[in-house]
């Protein structure tokens, strides 16, 4: 049986930081959920949630959130496809797919938190 | 005092293109009959082509591990009064069949062979005995028990998928010398499953703890294993 020494990458990271970045969102998440549901009590006017947006302080909360979010969940697809894909060429097609699929979502959704202005009050 | 259906998975290599179950009667003549009390009844007095390996029949040589009911146990130490009937008896899931419930295990122990599972002492050797603290004696108690039945390995869902996946057999056999005061291979041994194939296919499913028929709990083996990986990259 050969093992498979080839990767620099051996998993101890995925391991690690799928943890540690499950725990971040977890924590993340609560907030955003208290903030959303309990604190704003459920007002999700468009005006009221752009201008926190808009705010620098949750421009970094959410772009943690975005980048842990897509870690974790692009992790646990890798880590999946490390499971069952044993194909070396399928296995790297997949894996490319998986980082350009996070990379896009990422450069996206960063894209959104950064353009985003309080909105003109309505005179 | 009864009778009890065996339903066995049957498969001769030369006959058949592929297995099929037969259902054979067991009587129950004593109280306390094993499952592979049933088996020898079979094969000894109404169907000597029946296929299975046995050898201590007290658990302990691991040679009759067996799909019971769906669970990896040792026929030899199941009660026959604490399974429901039908007994369902089935080779070990994931293996390459051989003929009837015995399946071909030199993966399994090839994988085992790699872990070099023997002490790799220091150097120079004491002229007398390695002594070890009875604490540290006490570290191999719930590892030195394994008995290589493979009822772990094959019911693991990560075993399935990959076929080059060490196992929680081979990788409770790595730790058991790696937490050895007396052996000095830990980092050599953590070398060969920091790896695809190695620990980190393992995602706590369970289900090897539930199989193992020693008691023994190969996921917190792996665990310990992990831990131990990861303190020594960050
Ligand atoms: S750990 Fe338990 S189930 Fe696994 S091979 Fe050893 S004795 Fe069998």
């Amino acid at each position: 049986m050969a093992l498979n020494f080839v990767s620099g990458r051996t998993g101890a990271f995925d391991w690690l930081f799928q943890r540690i970045s499950g725990v971040v969102l977890a924590l993340i998440l609560g907030l955003h959920f208290i903030i959303l549901h309990l604190i704003s009590g459920g007002e999700y006017e468009y005006e009221v949630i752009m201008t926190r947006l808009a705010n620098p302080s949750w421009k970094v909360f959410y772009f943690c959130f975005l980048f842990f979010a897509l870690y974790h969940a692009m992790n646990g697809a890798k880590i999946l496809i490390d499971d069952y894909i044993h194909h070396p060429r399928l296995r790297t097609l997949l894996l490319s797919l998986d980082w350009l699929l996070a990379i896009v979502l990422f450069l996206y959704g960063t894209l959104i938190i950064l353009m985003h202005q309080a909105p003109a009050v309505k005179g | 005092m009864g009778k009890v259906t065996f339903t066995i998975l049957r498969f001769d290599p030369e006959k058949d293109k592929k297995p099929h179950y037969q259902d054979y009667e067991v009587e129950i003549r004593r109280p306390g009959m094993m499952v592979l009390d049933g088996l020898n009844q079979i094969r000894w007095e109404q169907d000597g082509t029946l296929a299975y390996r046995r050898s201590c029949r007290e658990g302990v040589c691991g040679s009759d591990a067996l799909n019971i009911n769906g669970v990896n146990r040792l026929g030899c130490i199941t009660h026959l009064e604490d399974l429901k009937t039908p007994v369902v008896i089935q080779p070990l899931p994931s293996m390459p069949l051989i003929k009837d419930l015995i399946v071909d295990l030199n993966d399994f122990q090839d994988k085992f062979f790699l872990c070099k599972p023997f002490l790799i002492p220091k150097k120079p050797l004491p002229d007398l005995e390695q002594l070890q603290s009875p604490e540290d004696r006490r570290k191999l108690d719930g590892l030195y028990e394994c008995i290589l039945c493979a009822s772990c390995s094959s019911s693991c869902p990560s075993y399935w998928a990959d076929p080059e996946y060490l196992g929680p057999s081979a990788l409770l056999n790595i730790w058991r010398f790696v937490v050895d005061s007396r052996d000095v291979g830990a980092d050599e041994r953590l070398q060969l499953l920091n790896d695809r194939h190695g620990v980190w296919r393992c995602h706590t499913i369970l289900n090897c703890i539930e199989a193992c028929p020693k008691g023994l709990n190969p996921t917190q083996a792996i665990g310990g294993l992990k831990k131990a990986l990861v303190s020594a990259k960050f």
